[in-house]
């Protein structure tokens, strides 16, 4: 598993280049990601989609929360485009699905306060089967919901739970080539694996932070080999699994500083200087910070809040960082 | 002293945590109150909102990219072990350290953590980790005391303001403590506090710091230390200042201002006796005869009759007032991430007088009468009214039905605002205010002839007044 590059840069603005707490990213046809910029309730005016590619290109921004209409954003949680390039953007707080063209023009909204799928609550991941379906997690009904394009609900599955097929406030999800489709259960500290008709087939992973064990996973997604790779959230990691659920290997993050972090040191010679006299590859800690939140927060190029997983049509892995504010990509090949 | 009383066991609730809701009284009331004591400083199941589903909606707190102690805030408003945060807020008013100098909320939060995890262990013990701190290493400048050009700034406050007061060591004794505490540092000392300075997020936000004992700039010469003659490195000096006579005196004397009555400020120590000589003395005797054990000084507190005795003699900081109002709302345990009332209370403390994390001073706060001004007493009535009103807020609402399920048809005007005073914490009221409160209930009363029909309104006038008066602002 070959370590690429790195993309980002923190930024406390509102609007331009630089992220603030990414939550997940999506990829349009022409290879642009998108990045769902979350911020937070005090500056909620830089909640935002900002759009990038590989090159470190940026291409602008839409979105701008906050507000109650149905094109603004309050508390987004995931993104993924659909087969006809609609970018599908999940707010946990309104309660909604909405809907934009790759370009941010506003389409519609699903959920309360609109027409459609009014009962919907607290949606968090989001994924497409292979007939253009939305599949839609609700976190606190510890539900997946199919959704057909024009909006109407086709099959409700799972129950709020913690035995096999239930959940409890899952969050990421997404399908394999067979479309199998596997959720990030969050609380239940596993993976669980459904087929394309919602019916139970396994669950793997167990809470901890050994091998093979989770701590609050957030993200799921699955090479076209049928490796598994989980935002191992809880435990500032991503872990890989086999297509049958057992363990591979752990990525820890090995950032480098991304073409936007390098052009912003070039312009603030005192810290680059100062950050060349720095060890910033942390070996040892004192005892009482010896757990994966304080080494991730006192280790820059580590994982730290590594909220998302997903994989390009060439097979890159794009690991989204909320508080480290980048996105680390490995070469799954 | 006699079990199961109610009253007694709000007063503990106070000063040991930040009041009680009328279940946990219900609950504190069935315990003999030594026995209460011991459940404040012995907690073994500790509960309350937990972390992840504080950063799942809040990456912000995760991060500690915001300058507000919102994560802290939530531990307080949510525990079930409040004395855990009440000692952190003391030593927090006593080791005052401010992040807007560092700029690093993460250092200051582990600081506070600390406060938390070891706030009622060994004095001895707290001082060493308040030495190893990195907040507290920046906050006073010691990566910058070298072996051979030494900083006396941490020197100096850790005798003067920490642990001993001013009169009781001299110069030396200061530039000797500040040589024993060279190489006390944090790891990339130089970008760090660059960061620090500038208020720098990027290239990837904050790094957290923590500690590293560079030996290459320890001083480990000879030094005299109030009186005693050594190689001493900062451990060495700890331990001889913790066992002077007038660090007991300065403990003692800090814990009674906090948990017992208002005192002077601390820079009128050195002239003004304390309020109760013999309860500093007895104090001290338990920090000696303990080995320096906060725990066990504040058992002996709990227990004695000048404890028992201080009822509603303090009045509440503005962090202790507004944690003990909104943990009557009990709203805080379902996180939404879009609301900001969190961030927005904690600054709420700020416009009172006490933004926690940023003290005025390295002094901290001077606390009692001077918590209160024309402006900050408007403040903390129209915060408390505002919350303790509002019958969407889970608490409000089982309190109002509480009262109004306990009355009846022959309820009289004095037994409703009886029951009202009573929901409150067991507060005592003036008279004035009690006159109030009766004026309100009897118009009531007058016009429907009784109080079953529709309770709420005139239930919740009385929690409005109660959280208005004088007596609420006191503990």
């Amino acid at each position: 598993m070959q370590y690429v590059k790195s993309i980002g840069l923190n930024s406390n603005q509102q609007i331009g280049r630089g992220f603030n707490h990414p939550y997940d990213i999506a990829f349009s046809e022409n290879n642009r990601i998108y990045v769902l910029n979350r911020m937070y309730p005090q500056s909620t005016d830089g909640i935002r989609v900002q759009i990038c590619d590989f090159d470190d290109e940026w291409y602008g921004e839409f979105g701008h929360g906050p507000g109650d209409t149905n094109d603004k954003f309050l508390v987004p949680v995931c993104i993924d485009f659909n087969d006809e390039e609609k970018l599908y953007v999940t707010d946990e707080s309104h309660h909604q699905i909405k809907i934009f063209d790759k370009d941010g023009s506003f389409l519609e909204a699903w959920g309360r306060n609109t027409s459609k799928i009014t009962s919907l609550e607290a949606p968090s991941g989001i994924c497409f089967d292979s007939d253009g379906n939305a599949l839609v997690v609700q976190q606190f009904k510890g539900t997946v919901l199919r959704i057909s394009n024009d909006g109407n609900i086709l099959q409700t599955f799972g129950e709020p739970g913690s035995e096999p097929g239930e959940l409890n406030l899952p969050w990421g999800i997404c399908t394999d080539t067979e479309d199998n489709i596997y959720v990030a259960d969050w609380r239940n500290d596993r993976i669980q694996k459904f087929d394309s008709d919602g019916k139970f087939i396994q669950n793997f992973g167990e809470p901890g932070s050994g091998e093979g064990q989770l701590s609050r996973p957030s993200s799921v997604a699955v090479a076209d080999d049928g490796r598994v790779i989980v935002a191992d959230w809880g435990n500032e990691r991503v872990q890989i699994f086999d297509k049958n659920g057992s363990f591979q290997t752990i990525l820890q993050g090995e950032a480098t500083l991304s073409k936007w972090a390098s052009e912003w040191l070039d312009v603030n010679q005192d810290e680059l200087n100062a950050r060349h006299t720095a060890d910033l590859a942390i070996k040892t800690l004192p005892s009482h910070l010896n757990t994966p939140y304080h080494k991730a927060s006192q280790t820059e190029h580590i994982f730290w809040g590594p909220v998302s997983v997903k994989i390009d049509k060439t097979q890159l892995l794009y690991v989204t960082e909320h508080s480290r504010h980048r996105i680390q990509i490995f070469d799954l090949k | 002293m006699a079990t199961h009383d109610r009253k007694l066991a709000a007063h503990l609730a106070r000063r040991a945590g930040f009041g009680a809701t009328p279940d946990e009284l219900d609950y504190y009331e069935s315990m003999a109150y030594e026995d209460l004591v011991d459940h404040f400083l012995d907690r073994e199941s500790i509960d309350h909102v937990t972390d992840d589903m504080i950063y799942r909606r809040h990456p912000n707190i995760h991060a500690q990219l915001t300058h507000n102690p919102m994560h802290w805030a939530y531990r307080m408003l949510t525990t079930n072990s409040p004395l855990e945060e009440k000692i952190s807020l003391f030593w927090h008013g006593i080791f005052a350290t401010a992040e807007p100098k560092i700029n690093n909320f993460g250092a200051i939060n582990n600081q506070i953590t600390m406060f938390r995890d070891k706030g009622l262990e060994k004095f001895d013990d707290i001082l060493i980790e308040l030495s190893k701190d990195p907040a507290m290493i920046v906050w006073l400048d010691n990566q910058t005391n070298h072996k051979n050009e030494i900083n006396e700034n941490y020197g100096r406050e850790i005798l003067e303001l920490f642990s001993m007061g001013v009169g009781n060591y001299t110069e030396q004794d200061i530039k000797e403590c500040a040589r024993a505490f060279t190489g006390w540092t944090i790891k990339n000392s130089e970008y760090m506090a660059l960061m620090g300075n500038k208020d720098s997020i990027w290239p990837y936000g904050r790094i957290f710091w923590h500690f590293e004992y560079d030996e290459t700039d320890h001083d480990g010469g000879e030094k005299t230390f109030l009186g005693e003659t050594g190689n001493f490195n900062g451990d060495d000096i700890i331990r001889i200042i913790c066992k002077q006579e007038a660090t007991a005196q300065f403990v003692s004397r800090h814990i009674y201002n906090y948990f017992v009555a208002d005192e002077v400020p601390v820079p009128q120590w050195g002239h003004v006796p304390p309020k109760d000589p013999d309860a500093i003395n007895k104090l001290s005797q338990a920090y000696r005869e303990s080995d320096y054990s906060i725990r066990e000084m504040l058992r002996f507190l709990f227990n004695s009759d000048f404890f028992k005795q201080s009822r509603f003699t303090r009045i509440k900081s503005p962090a202790e007032f507004i944690v003990n109002t909104l943990r009557y709302t009990n709203e805080f345990n379902v996180i939404d991430g879009a609301d900001s009332t969190v961030y927005q209370v904690m600054e709420e403390s700020g416009f009172m007088g006490q933004k926690l994390t940023n003290p005025p001073s390295v002094e901290g706060w001077h606390t009692g009468e001077e918590w209160i001004t024309s402006g900050s007493l408007v403040d903390r009535v129209n915060f408390a009214s505002k919350y303790i009103t509002d019958l969407a807020n889970p608490g409000v609402e089982k309190m109002v039905a509480r009262v109004g399920e306990s009355i009846n048809a022959e309820t009289s005007p004095t037994e409703l605002v009886d029951k009202c005073i009573a929901i409150l914490g067991e507060l005592e009221v003036s008279p004035d205010t009690y006159d109030s409160l009766m004026t309100i209930a009897e118009h009531a009363h007058s016009v429907d002839g009784n109080f079953t029909s529709k309770p709420e309104p005139i239930i919740t006038k009385a929690f409005q007044i109660i959280s208005s008066s004088k007596e609420f602002q006191l503990c």
